[in-house]
């Protein structure tokens, strides 16, 4: 008998059990683009606590809606916002105002330094950039040390991993092996770092598609694979879709009655009609409606 | 050849106009999205003076000297101006070196003292009860830290920005002053060199480094500047005007840059 190879497509419910309170992750993506949003919300229904959250280096609103449902512990990230939609991230400052979340302060630079140790094996990875700043008072983590080599002083990064990594992705094939579409921002690093990955896609595709170009391969060995169309809506996907703006703006009122006006029934509201309510990534796409949905073509 | 300068233009135009004259041709300038005017500001050097400098935009790298027309972005991962890319820059990149994504760099700021230190943690004497919770660093520290240059650019004036002393520090500019101020922290770099506002543009006394007013913008006085000012600002004896844009940039900036009219709106 022939052996076969593996098929690793499981669904967002399955994705989402392997979740649990206390667990460090990572979500990737790029502010408002290719979260991996189906996983994200039914992360949120399961009310999952206690997470360390790692985003990417610089995290959008899908990281804010884990927050605001009361999923995060602590927040890995350099930037939380959604650019000009909302400068900074209402219930994210709110929360980090009141001491609800832990922030682990740190830069872009620093960020990348923390998954590299992790890939690596390593303890941390030095880091210039920082000596002079508030950053080793802020985030006591970082420890200043003296350069062995020509003493000076250096910021040491410890290495942070992330359990599960999840990320948006365009393709993967049943096998587990991942095209992006883009650049893919920073997923790479955070494949790199995890324990285990599992990346949600617009579309699986034949192996033999993905053996037209092993150069787009941008993961080999994701652990699991998740099909969800639409799937980083209401953020963009590269070659898919554009951000849904409207959808967007209805968060950042919603967020924001509560974190400007101490209102939290708009974000209720929102938290129960987009994920309490539908039960599964399909009845979330029912809600949003396919007419929203196709009319946000990139060209 | 006499500059013909325009009389019509808005301080965003001119901020723009002022930011062009900053780049140099053959650089790698990162153009962020979020701020319109640095934007602008940066890709009208490259379609008037500097047609060989990277444009690192969206995560990409291009050249656009031949494009007729920008279509606008606002989030740096609209995915739609990658139909320019020359090369994708992948984002963990930047840690391996990020002296490839920029030259020159702009940063913004909530709060930013005499010697040009900035902060995007927050506001507030505790840092786990913040009065205000900032954004936080971006990649702001470690750009500034490996660029040749940085500018400040901030969208108000006033003295809840510029303070006697940030309480907290996310980007060094000068340290605790002085020429070799980043020297004796081990930091290389030109740190800042301009702080821009919609009031006016400042910059670091050789000697001191301490931050000095350069000029005013039309319409500004200085008084205004140092009573909007937290800290004790140099003022020269004489403060010209900010230099005007000329008519081929307000041309260039509405016709091909600024086509909806971000910078023409207060």
């Amino acid at each position: 008998m022939i052996p076969e190879r593996k098929s690793l497509i499981i669904d967002e419910r399955q994705a989402a059990a392997m979740i649990r309170d206390g667990m460090t992750i990572a979500i990737g993506g790029f502010i408002n683009s290719s979260h991996p949003m189906a996983i994200v919300r039914q992360i949120i229904r399961r009310g999952v606590k206690d997470l360390t959250v790692i985003g990417p280096a610089s995290g959008g609103l899908d990281l804010d809606l884990l927050i605001g449902a009361g999923c995060v512990k602590k927040l890995v990230t350099a930037y939380m916002g959604g650019e000009h939609y909302c400068p900074i991230a209402p219930l994210f400052r709110v929360a980090a105002e009141r001491g609800e979340i832990q922030v682990w302060e740190c830069d872009e630079g620093m960020y990348y330094c923390a998954l590299r140790a992790a890939a690596q094996g390593l303890p941390f990875t030095p880091w210039k950039a920082g000596i002079g700043t508030s950053f080793p008072q802020v985030n006591p983590d970082l420890k200043v040390f003296t350069d062995p080599i020509n003493g000076e002083p250096l910021l040491a990064v410890p290495a942070i991993k992330p359990e599960i990594a999840l990320i948006y992705a365009a393709h993967a094939d049943p096998y587990g092996n991942v095209q992006h579409i883009g650049t893919g921002f920073g997923d790479r690093a955070l494949w790199r770092a995890a324990g285990k990955t599992i990346v949600q896609v617009e579309k699986i595709i034949p192996n033999e598609e993905i053996r037209k170009n092993p150069l787009a391969t941008s993961i080999y060995g994701a652990d699991a694979i998740v099909r969800a169309p639409y799937g980083s809506h209401p953020f963009a996907a590269p070659g898919y879709y554009i951000e849904d703006e409207e959808h967007i703006r209805e968060y950042v009122a919603a967020a924001n009655a509560y974190a400007k006006k101490g209102d939290r029934r708009p974000f209720e509201a929102y938290l129960h009609k987009y994920i309490m309510e539908p039960e599964t990534h399909a009845d979330y796409l029912d809600v949003v409606g396919i007419k929203r949905l196709i009319s946000l073509h990139e060209y | 050849m006499t500059k013909e300068y325009a009389t019509d233009f808005t301080t965003k135009e001119l901020l723009a106009s002022f930011i062009a004259h900053q780049v140099r041709d053959g650089e790698r300038v990162a153009v962020g999205a979020g701020l319109h005017v640095p934007r602008a500001g940066i890709l009208l050097a490259h379609l008037l003076y500097c047609p060989n400098v990277r444009l690192y935009v969206v995560m990409t790298f291009t050249n656009l000297i031949k494009e007729p027309k920008m279509e606008p972005f606002y989030t740096v991962t609209d995915f739609r101006p990658a139909k320019w890319a020359e090369a994708y820059v992948l984002h963990d990149d930047f840690q391996e070196n990020p002296r490839l994504v920029s030259d020159m760099f702009v940063v913004g700021a909530l709060q930013i003292d005499k010697y040009g230190n900035s902060n995007l943690i927050g506001v507030g004497k505790d840092y786990r009860r913040l009065d205000f919770r900032g954004p936080g660093a971006v990649g702001t520290l470690s750009m500034a830290h490996y660029v040749d240059r940085y500018y400040l650019y901030v969208q108000s004036h006033d003295r809840r920005i510029f303070v006697e002393q940030c309480d907290f520090i996310s980007t060094i500019g000068w340290g605790e002053g002085g020429a070799d101020g980043r020297r004796k922290l081990g930091i290389p770099g030109n740190g800042p060199v301009y702080c821009i506002t919609p009031l006016c543009i400042m910059d670091f006394e050789p000697i001191s480094k301490r931050m000095r007013l350069k000029s005013v913008h039309p319409g500004v006085t200085v008084d205004q500047v140092v009573e909007n000012t937290g800290f004790e600002l140099i003022v020269p004896e004489s403060v010209p005007e900010t230099e005007p844009p000329t008519i081929r940039e307000i041309r260039t900036l509405r016709e091909r840059i600024d086509v909806e009219g971000m910078l023409r709106r207060s």
